[in-house]
């Protein structure tokens, strides 16, 4: 009957869907037993580069290095997946669990957060010997919550077929932003730290940096960036389509790199990696411009509930050898964790023209408020 | 002469309009698809040229990435794991809904809507520590709840709507001749609610598949789904390597579609699916 | 009669409130194991959510406080107008589109309605994050459709992504299936036999439309429309990708002030807002289909 051929074509593809469900296997073996090694779980936020930088460079050298420690990392969703392992760490915590977090490179504002729930390891050179090479007043800025593995800074890249004279000040580059409208864009603050920069070179240039990057935190203090607001929005009309900016650091590299436009705010690592791998033109070039745009130190933290603290001990102490340092250098161009003493002079050499100071990032609660102000005043005009 | 070429014209008209309106939907629906496709063997596509420079490149770039086969092995299994649960749990009540009498039949009924209705991301947190306390983070269960909870809404009211279509009087025949509940359900009841319950089990499918900001609490780091995966590629890569990811994703859905094509039907659907 | 024995009618009313009870019953059974799910994975956490911006920061009893504040925030009312301006014009569209794709694929026959009847169900198969990075590579500038136009010789070329346009547009590319299968199934409950006797008494196709198909059809199309608004509403990923910086969707505000400005309670608030809105459009659903049905009865 024809009811009965309908349930009955149906019965292979259950039969194969349930097949497949049991035979295959669900679950990846946990490292159980003495003898296997342990898995540390490592969570990255970050960029393309940087994850490859941990995948195919850092982890595998820690492996071998450290054959009772393997280590699987898990690359977090673009500009939205921190706060989903920190609701994750926070939960555990208040529950009493431990966590299969063993080391976290996240931004500033995620490791604020975990403070006051004490979801984090207070790092001293007693626990990390390596810690005592890196400049103390790095490791003052998280309060000691995190460490500081390798730097950069937001530069200016720009199209030098196109561009013959590139701005060396801000105002410089205000005007010629002016002057060339559609050919400059950053990206929405949002999205990526390029985009923070810029937005904070224009507070920066009516207000005192340093006010903005201790811990202090005072609202009030934020009328102090009414100037850089007017200076923005007026600069919108300028703006690469009008004033539309894109979703991501990459987002804008692309631009630059498909002659959208000239000139751009790119991160310092993440332009030069660009340009070594051909994604941008070689005549793409970038330079630091006065008063510089800021740069920090991306660090990692160690939940203290981890249920490998040990394992996430050792690999940060090894993040901060030499050899792990070169390797920060040579996959991704960045600036080392370490004081630059303790690197090769032929480094040293490299890095000259790039590595100048930076400005300070402003502190977790500043940087929430500006891309807050930001959406409000210069994206929608109010 | 006029009454003689008005209606041939008229048909003409209208035949030629109704080729253009589908030209237009047909441009609409598979243009974007085939945008992806060029992308996915462009090597470098530079305006204003039409076509790419082809080159495979960016699959073998996505096919060597670990985390891919993953992602697709972790997908495959989770939401056809959720939807089937889904459909146990919900057919039974879809048709309590739609044949029997009890208190707030209709407010429960409604209740549905809150599953979809109500913003996720408010959702996560609460829904997360509640999974920790059951010790199901980072397992296959944990990931399967979560999509389960986006299929409810399509598994109680569309069989709900097609149970409610069946003839009654085809059931209380079945029940006059000797028939037990059970048997007339088995029997009578489903064979005809099947296409609209393959309808409802297509969307809820769908719904799991895409679910991607509760995955990625509940999932990570070894349970991790494509949507997940799909923002960091598109966002973060150059267009080929997302038009290449693309594609490999679009693959179980289009074997899906080949066999969900048969119930999809409109003639299938006839068979009882009124509200 | 006799005491202690019940008359027909008593005994007869006594079966079928016997048989009230029992089915009552099997049927809070039946739905027990969904809505459990339901309770523990969706109305707790929602009403811990609800709770939560009722109390204000301070300790003290239930305050509007925070709904006064997002309301306050011009930038946030913008928001909450624009979702609903495109969740309107996006539901309109799709209407407008399915429709008439809905009625052609019940009353005509061919090859061209066996192939529109496949077409129509292709968006259904495609991510939706798929969906908005096609739709971006389709319709940007400098991508294919502005390319084709551009060698054509149309060198103007209008901003179709990053904005409400591009937000509508995929919208109604990713939920066309949807709303043509729900309202084909209704015009296909309408029995052949109606429209040819409306036929044989003189109706044009529109009359034909007006009075008998869009009635019989209500039901289906207001489920349709009640699904359609409250997805689109509620919608992350194509805002997210396809929307400009500002106004922006609901769903990404409130996933921004969750995580990128820190605002835990202003994001739960926004989110309480949203399913208040989603909840008023459920509503209007449930009165018109107990209308119906009460005037069916």
């Amino acid at each position: 009957m024809k009811r009965h051929s309908k349930v009955r074509a149906l019965a292979p593809v259950l039969l194969a869907l349930l097949v497949a469900v049991v035979l295959v296997p669900t679950s990846v073996p946990s490292g159980a037993g003495a003898a296997a090694p342990v898995t540390l779980n490592v969570y990255i936020n970050g960029d393309t580069n940087i994850l490859d930088l941990w995948s195919k460079s850092l982890l595998p050298a820690f492996s071998k290095r450290y054959p009772q420690y393997r280590a699987n990392m898990v690359g977090l969703m673009h500009g939205n997946g921190g706060q989903g392992v920190l609701d994750k760490l926070i939960a555990a915590k208040r529950a009493g669990r431990t966590t299969d977090v063993d080391l976290w490179e996240t931004e500033p504002s995620m490791v604020e957060q975990g403070i006051p729930e004490g979801l984090w390891v207070k790092l001293s050179d007693k626990l990390v010997a390596n810690l005592s090479k890196v400049p103390a007043e790095k490791l003052a800025a998280t309060g000691g919550y995190s460490a500081p593995y390798r730097g950069s800074s937001v530069v200016i890249g720009y199209n030098s077929q196109f561009v013959k004279t590139p701005p060396k000040t801000f105002d410089d580059l205000v005007a010629w932003i002016k002057a060339n409208p559609g050919k400059f864009t950053y990206c929405d603050p949002n999205t990526g730290g390029s985009g923070q920069a810029f937005v904070a070179a224009a507070i920066y240039r009516f207000a005192n940096p340093d006010k903005f990057a201790g811990s202090a935190y005072d609202p009030k203090e934020e009328s102090a960036w009414e100037p850089a607001w007017k200076l923005l929005r007026d600069l919108q009309p300028a703006m690469y389509n009008n004033g539309f900016h894109p979703n991501g650091n990459v987002a804008v590299l692309q631009l630059l790199g498909q002659q959208n436009i000239y000139m751009a705010a790119v991160w310092s690592d993440m332009g030069l990696d660009f340009s070594k791998r051909g994604l941008v033109p070689k005549s793409v070039k970038f330079e630091q411009i006065t008063p510089p745009l800021f740069g920090g130190d991306s660090t990692v933290t160690l939940p203290s509930f981890s249920a490998h603290l040990e394992g996430a001990l050792t690999l940060l102490n090894w993040l901060l050898t030499p050899e792990a340092q070169e390797m920060v250098i040579a996959d991704v161009s960045g600036y080392p964790g370490v004081d630059w003493k303790y690197m090769p002079a032929s480094v040293r050499r490299q890095f000259a023209d790039v590595a100048k100071p930076y400005s300070p990032l402003p502190n977790a609660k500043y940087l929430a408020d500006i891309k807050r102000i930001w959406h409000d005043r210069v994206a929608a005009g109010q | 002469m006029t009454g003689v070429l008005w209606p041939w014209a008229a048909a003409v008209f209208r035949r030629a309009v109704g080729a253009a309106a589908l030209l237009a939907l047909a441009s609409f629906i598979l243009g974007p698809l085939l945008t992806l496709l060029v992308w996915a063997f462009a090597g470098t596509w530079l305006f204003p040229n039409l076509l790419p420079e082809f080159s495979l490149r960016w699959w073998a770039f996505v096919l060597g990435n670990a985390d891919v086969g993953k992602a697709i092995r972790m997908s495959l299994l989770s939401a056809p794991t959720a939807t089937l649960i889904s459909a146990v749990i919900c057919i039974p009540a879809a048709y309590a809904f739609a044949r029997l009498e009890f208190p707030a039949r209709r407010a429960l009924l409604l209740s549905f809507l809150s599953a979809n209705a109500f913003p996720k991301i408010g959702l996560y947190v609460s829904i997360a520590t509640l999974l920790y306390r059951l010790d199901l983070m980072d397992t296959f269960t944990g990931v399967v709840l979560i999509q389960l909870v986006n299929t409810l809404l399509f598994m109680i009211w569309i069989p709900t709507g097609t149970f409610r279509g069946i003839n009654r009087n085809l059931e209380e025949a079945a029940r006059d001749a000797g028939a037990g509940p059970l048997r007339t359900f088995f029997q009578i009841t489903l064979p005809i609610a099947l296409p609209g319950i393959m309808v409802a089990g297509l969307f809820a499918f769908i719904a799991a598949f895409d679910e991607a900001q509760g995955t990625l609490i509940v999932g990570t780091p070894n349970h991790m789904t494509m949507p997940v995966l799909m923002y960091n590629l598109v966002l973060s890569y150059p267009q080929p390597v997302g038009a290449v990811f693309s594609i490999l994703l679009s693959l179980p859905s289009l074997v899906l579609l080949l066999f969900a094509q048969r119930y999809l039907r409109a003639g299938y659907l006839a068979a009882g699916y009124s509200l | 009669m006799t005491a202690g024995v019940q008359g027909p009618r008593e005994a007869g009313s006594a079966r079928i409130r016997g048989a009230g009870w029992r089915q009552g019953a099997l049927g809070l059974a039946l739905v027990l194991p969904p809505l459990l799910v339901l309770a523990f994975l969706v109305a707790l956490p929602a009403v811990t959510a609800v709770v939560e911006t009722l109390t204000p920061a301070g300790g003290g009893g239930p305050t509007l406080a925070n709904y006064a504040r997002v309301l306050a925030a011009r930038s946030l009312r913008a928001d909450i107008v624009f979702t609903i301006v495109i969740t309107l014009v996006s539901v309109a569209v799709v209407f407008a589109l399915s429709y008439p794709l809905a009625l052609y694929l019940r009353f005509s026959r061919g090859r061209a309605a066996r192939v529109l009847g496949v077409l129509f169900m292709v968006p259904l198969f495609v991510p939706v994050v798929i969906a908005s990075f096609a739709m971006i590579t389709f319709l940007v500038n400098h991508g294919l459709v502005s390319t084709l136009l551009y060698r054509a010789g149309v060198l103007a070329f209008p901003r179709l992504v990053y904005n409400g346009t591009g937000i509508m547009l995929t919208q109604v590319w990713v939920n066309i299936p949807f709303a043509v299968l729900i309202l084909g199934a209704g015009l296909q409950a309408i029995d052949d036999a109606l429209i040819d006797g409306a036929r044989d008494v003189g109706a044009g196709p529109l009359r034909t439309f007006l009075s008998i198909i869009l009635p019989l059809n209500a039901v289906p199309t207001m489920i349709a429309l009640t699904l359609l608004f409250i997805g689109v509403f509620g919608s992350f990923t194509i805002p997210y990708l396809v929307g400009g910086n500002a106004p922006a969707m609901l769903g990404v505000t409130m996933t921004n002030y969750l995580t990128q400005y820190l605002q835990r309670t202003e994001a739960v608030t926004l989110a309480v807002l949203a399913f208040l809105i989603a909840a008023v459009v459920g509503a209007v659903y449930v009165a018109s289909v107990s209308r119906r049905e009460r005037g069916a009865a």
